[in-house]
């Protein structure tokens, strides 16, 4: 019986190190989770909902640049206040989507982290059709 | 039977050409492919028709996408609306952004990664003599099933339409369905999107062909591997590829961090790197051409990793593929913040990486064996067992990263799984971790150490066998030396580079020792040997990326902070959470991390609105000693009714970078729909009076100070003609010490009427001025005096105390409060009226107009002196006019005017200021990372 090479242990080792360090990726990975369960948990939570259009958006960078709140749904429909300690996106008000990360503080979902979907962004499917030459000043 | 509408203008030639050289690229790819490929049996014997058939094949098919590539260009240039790429351009599309134009859209994008396969091509033709047949030959077919991207060809099969492909000539109304094109002459009513204004600047035109250069290089080396495996010449290849793949190492190197520069400068993602799926994916495949580089290196010196550089080479040109499948269809949607959107090419994206992935790996199978090895196994302790070993760490980088980046495929997996056994996996559906960028960088962060500590090692060594007893002692005193200078660096510079958790205590240390190792082994021990200089140059370049990596990740550091500024809505709010963004009112200076900042002014440029904004340092006694300032700008889209991109400003040092953006604006300066909402809701409430009076408001009161008709407002430009009334109020409130001006005004020009009010941002109040204002000067009252005159043509008269001076009389048909029609002939004159005990004096133009049998006077007045005058009759005969003025002075005026006191302040910026410490340790490292790969790949080509 020959020696096995040297080669073939280190790559045997570093197979399962690979192997391993897959697994432990594999649990950052998260699931999509609702308002529902982010009170009954403490560590963050990722939900993705529509946008309550119906209820106040609330940004004032006079009095606060770092705040932004509004409501949003979420898979089952519950609806929740939602706290951003940032400004306000652009072109929030047409989101067809939103992800959040964050955590339930009290009543209100502070989230840490939020993408935004939103129609046409790089592709702008609109035709422009030529406006007359308005009488601006 | 109906007859097809014929669309006005439309010029479907240029169309038609355009689609028969997209097939016969198609055709000539599948000719070279077949020419080549068919008599591959060895490399001594091919037959020499068959490789001119090929080539031949491959230049049509180098012309046919030239042409292509040139009618494109050609309709984005010469308004050819009809055509869908026009879309990317409009008329107001400045010329030197024609080839981001180009590049924007996804036909445009495959067509320059085919243009630089063409020109690496054209390159192999000319220079490959031994592998010719099957470079080519293989090149070919990627060149074919990349040309079915762009056929735009469509099957029917009963109801459903396959498509194959989309063409870069299309048409606008075959692609979109508008109501529009039910109109035969459209295409004089529609105009280009242009170009998304994010995408509207000197990197989007350098960026991409330099990343699609990278793209097109990564295959040089699978070809020559299909080639080596194919012939049978198992290691006669590896020789001729290296340098392909150490410039192809390079170029895509400096096309990955072209883009890290622009999200950097010119995005607003505040950094360089974001772990975004489109970042990794181009970084994977340049990863693995690393590692490619370090086997060829083994193979060439030792003859051992043969394999695995086969496996290397294959491996990345099927990342490339797979990244291309990623970006482009719609898979990433979720995850990415710039992924292309889907466009139907799903399938065929799929085709692409399963025939290329199956055939390199069939024929690497095929050949395993045959594939040389030296039958004894390396030592321990030599350069090639290192290599190889730093090789397996940058495939684990390259694993993980692809690993977590493709989520949204095993989505898709276990979606067609359940599909097939129809049952639901939605359960099994994941997303990205919950802090993207720590999961990967704890990882990375390893692999970057062992990256470090290997190439030391590996460079100690050498090739095939151990060191000698002398060497190891020499070689043992060096890693000692190197262990201690690095260990004092490391102790000197730790807490200034923000420093505290231990695995970032070795991730510096391993930087240093690289640096430290590889430059001193470089010119101590292998002073002669300059074949390790590219080697040199890109590890301590790796050396120093991984140190500026460090300053400025840990030292990144949000400036924009201001204390006192902070709700306290939440409890437990940490450090962290507080604000990264600060209010800088117009004018009002704010302090935040040793600046005093002012936002000074912002001047409007077309559609590009510029941001002042001075940073101020000064030293305890209050003396400045830095001043600068920073003019981060908005973009508004085309129609001007919102805000589409917003673009840094960054103050460059040495040793940090002070960057700065907008983060947001008054609502009303954003969105027109914003800025008309608020003007809804401002409550107007009318007020009267004249120059003196006091009007109390409900919440502040004012004078009138002032009637004026000249103006200097920033929107308003000044034209001939224009009639021009303002007015000064001065405001003052109970409970505020200073008071504030306000100067609305109002402008008629041809007739119309435009208002100017003025928004007093401290007291949150609008004022704006009544048309109704004016009457006082052009209807005149019973308080008014009359006079007549009558003057020859060219003469001057007096009336009481007006002295009156005809200066021309022309045709001149521009007046404001005159609409012209076709027929009428009008009569003008110009008159300068000097009121002898003042000494003012001003100009009248006043109009007599002939329509028809009608004759119509139009007034004109001169305000500065209460004058409205009449040119009521013109006798040609006797050459004279008759003129007839009043007049009123103009402090009787009764002004009228409307004030809204809930109008909110609009005179304010949002702020983010970010410091990046160390940040060109970064640039510098990378730089010399690919420079050295140039370098090795000069001294190998030049040998």
């Amino acid at each position: 019986m020959g020696k096995i090479k040297k080669v073939y242990i280190v790559a045997g080792i570093l197979l399962l190190a690979g192997i391993g360090l897959l697994v432990n990726a594999s649990r950052d990975m998260s699931t999509y989770s609702t308002f529902k369960e982010a009170a009954n948990t403490e560590i963050s939570v990722k939900i993705v909902g529509q946008l309550s259009k119906d209820k106040e958006i609330f940004y004032n960078p006079v009095e606060d640049p770092n705040y932004f709140s509004f409501y949003m749904r979420d898979a089952d429909g519950m609806e929740n206040k939602v706290v951003m300690l940032a400004k306000k996106p652009q072109d929030f008000e047409l989101s067809e989507q939103i992800v959040l990360t964050g955590q339930m503080k009290g009543e209100e979902f502070l989230a840490s982290d939020m993408l935004m979907k939103c129609p046409s962004k790089y592709k702008d499917e609109e035709i422009y059709i030529k406006s007359e030459q308005s009488a601006s000043l | 039977m109906m007859q097809p509408t014929v669309y006005i203008g439309e010029e479907l030639f240029y169309g038609q050409i355009g689609h028969f050289f997209v097939v016969l690229s198609f055709v000539s790819s599948l000719l070279g492919a077949i020419a080549y490929l068919w008599n591959r049996k060895s490399v001594e014997h091919q037959d020499a028709r068959w490789l001119r058939i090929g080539r031949y094949a491959f230049l049509i098919h180098s012309v046919s996408i030239f042409v292509v590539i040139g009618l494109i260009f050609h309709l984005m240039l010469n308004n050819a609306s009809e055509y869908y790429v026009w879309q990317h351009v409009s008329e107001d599309l400045d010329m030197k952004y024609i080839f981001s134009a180009f590049w924007e859209g996804q036909e445009g994008s495959f067509l320059l990664w085919m243009f630089w396969h063409i020109v690496l091509g054209l390159i192999l033709l000319w220079k490959e003599r031994k592998f010719e047949a099957q470079v080519m030959g293989v090149l070919c077919v990627v060149q074919l099933i990349l040309t079915t991207m762009i056929l735009g060809i469509y099957f029917m099969d009963g109801e459903t339409v396959f498509k194959l492909g989309s063409s870069p000539f299309t048409l606008l109304r075959n692609e979109m369905d508008a109501p529009i094109f039910a109109s035969v002459d459209y295409l004089s009513n529609i105009e280009g999107n242009g170009l998304n204004p994010l995408l509207q600047n000197y990197w989007m035109t350098i960026h991409p062909p330099t990343l699609f250069l990278g793209f097109a290089s990564v295959t040089v080396p699978f070809l020559y591997m299909m080639a080596g495996t194919m012939t049978g010449k198992q290691s006669e290849w590896l020789k001729p590829v290296l340098p392909w793949a150490l410039f192809c190492g390079a170029i895509l190197g400096i096309g990955i961090l072209m883009g890290a520069a622009w999200a950097y400068e010119a995005l607003s993602f505040g950094g360089y790197w974001a772990w975004d799926p489109v970042e990794n994916m181009s970084l994977v495949p340049w990863i693995l051409i690393v590692a490619g580089i370090h086997t060829n290196l083994i193979s060439r010196s030792t003859g051992y990793s043969v394999k695995s550089t086969a496996l290397f080479y294959w491996g990345a040109f099927v990342m490339i593929l797979y990244s291309t499948f990623l970006t482009r269809s719609g898979v990433l949607g979720d995850t990415s913040a710039h992924a292309f959107t889907e466009m139907g090419l799903e399938n065929q994206l799929i085709i692409l990486v399963l025939s290329f992935t199956i055939w390199g790996l069939y024929y690497i199978v095929k050949n395993w064996k045959k594939m040389p090895s030296p039958p004894e196994e390396e030592q321990t302790w030599s350069r090639e067992f290192w290599m190889f070993i730093g090789s397996l760490v940058l495939l684990f980088s390259a694993v993980l990263i692809t690993f977590t980046t493709s989520i949204p495929v095993y989505n898709k997996l276990f979606d067609l799984w359940g599909y097939l056994t129809d049952k639901d996996y939605t359960h099994m559906h994941r997303t990205s971790p919950l802090d993207v960028i720590s999961h990967y960088n704890k990882y990375q962060l390893w692999i970057a150490i062992f990256i470090a500590f290997i190439s030391v090692i590996a460079i100690l060594m050498r090739y095939k066998r151990p060191l000698g007893k002398d060497s190891v002692k020499k070689v043992l005193q060096f890693a000692a030396i190197s262990l201690v200078i690095s260990g004092v660096l490391h102790l000197i510079t730790y807490e200034a580079m923000n420093v505290k958790a231990w695995q970032y205590h070795v991730l510096l240390f391993s930087g240093f020792f690289a640096i430290v190792s590889q430059g001193t082994y470089f010119f101590t021990f292998a002073r002669r040997n300059l074949k390790l200089a590219g080697s040199t140059i890109s590890h301590i370049g790796f050396g120093l990326m991984v140190l500026g990596i460090i300053a400025s990740g840990l030292g990144k550091q949000f400036i924009s902070t201001n204390p006192f500024a902070q709700r306290g809505l939440l409890d437990g709010q940490s450090e962290e959470d507080l604000g990264k963004n600060i209010t800088l009112l117009k004018g009002v200076p704010m302090f935040m991390s040793g600046y005093e900042v002012t936002y000074t002014k912002d001047s409007l440029d077309g559609v590009n609105r510029e941001y002042e904004v001075n940073f101020k340092k000064k030293d305890s006694l209050g003396n400045v000693i830095e001043e600068f300032n920073l003019n981060p700008n908005v973009l508004y889209d085309k129609s001007f009714t919102k805000i589409a991109a917003s673009n840094p400003a960054t103050r460059h040092y040495i040793t940090r970078d002070i960057f700065t953006h907008i983060d947001a604006l008054p609502p009303e300066e954003i969105n027109i729909e914003f800025a008309r909402e608020k003007e809804d809701t401002l409550s107007w409430e009318p007020y009267t009076g004249f120059v003196g009076d006091t009007i109390f408001t409900k919440n502040n009161f004012a004078i009138v100070e002032n009637i004026d008709f000249k103006t200097a407002h920033p929107d308003y430009e000044s034209q001939e003609g224009d009639l021009v009334m303002g007015m000064t109020l001065k405001f003052s409130n109970a409970t505020k010490d200073s008071s504030w001006q306000a100067f609305p005004f109002i402008v008629i020009r041809e007739g119309v009427v435009y208002n100017f009010p003025y928004q007093v941002n401290e007291l949150g109040l609008k004022i704006r001025m009544k048309e109704e204002s004016l009457q006082h000067i052009i209807n005149q009252s019973a308080t008014t005096k009359a006079y007549q005159i009558t003057l020859p043509v060219n003469g001057s008269g007096t009336v009481e105390k007006y002295k009156v001076e005809l200066l021309s009389v022309d045709q001149e048909k521009n007046h404001p409060n005159y609409a012209p029609e076709p027929k009428d002939i009008v009569i003008h004159a110009r008159l300068k009226i000097t009121d002898t005990e003042t000494g003012k004096s001003g100009i009248s133009n006043p109009l007599y107009v002939i329509r028809g049998n009608n004759i119509f006077t139009v007034n004109d007045p001169i305000p500065e002196l209460g004058l409205l005058c009449r040119f009521y009759h013109l006798d040609p005969d006797k050459e004279e006019m008759k003129l007839s003025f009043t007049s009123q002075p103009i402090e009787e005026a009764k002004l009228f005017f409307e004030v809204a006191e809930n109008s909110a302040r609009s005179d304010f910026i949002v702020l983010q200021a970010i410091l990046f410490p160390g940040i060109n340790l970064f640039w510098l490292g990378s730089l010399m990372m690919m420079l050295g790969m140039f370098v090795g790949m000069y001294i190998r080509i030049k040998k």
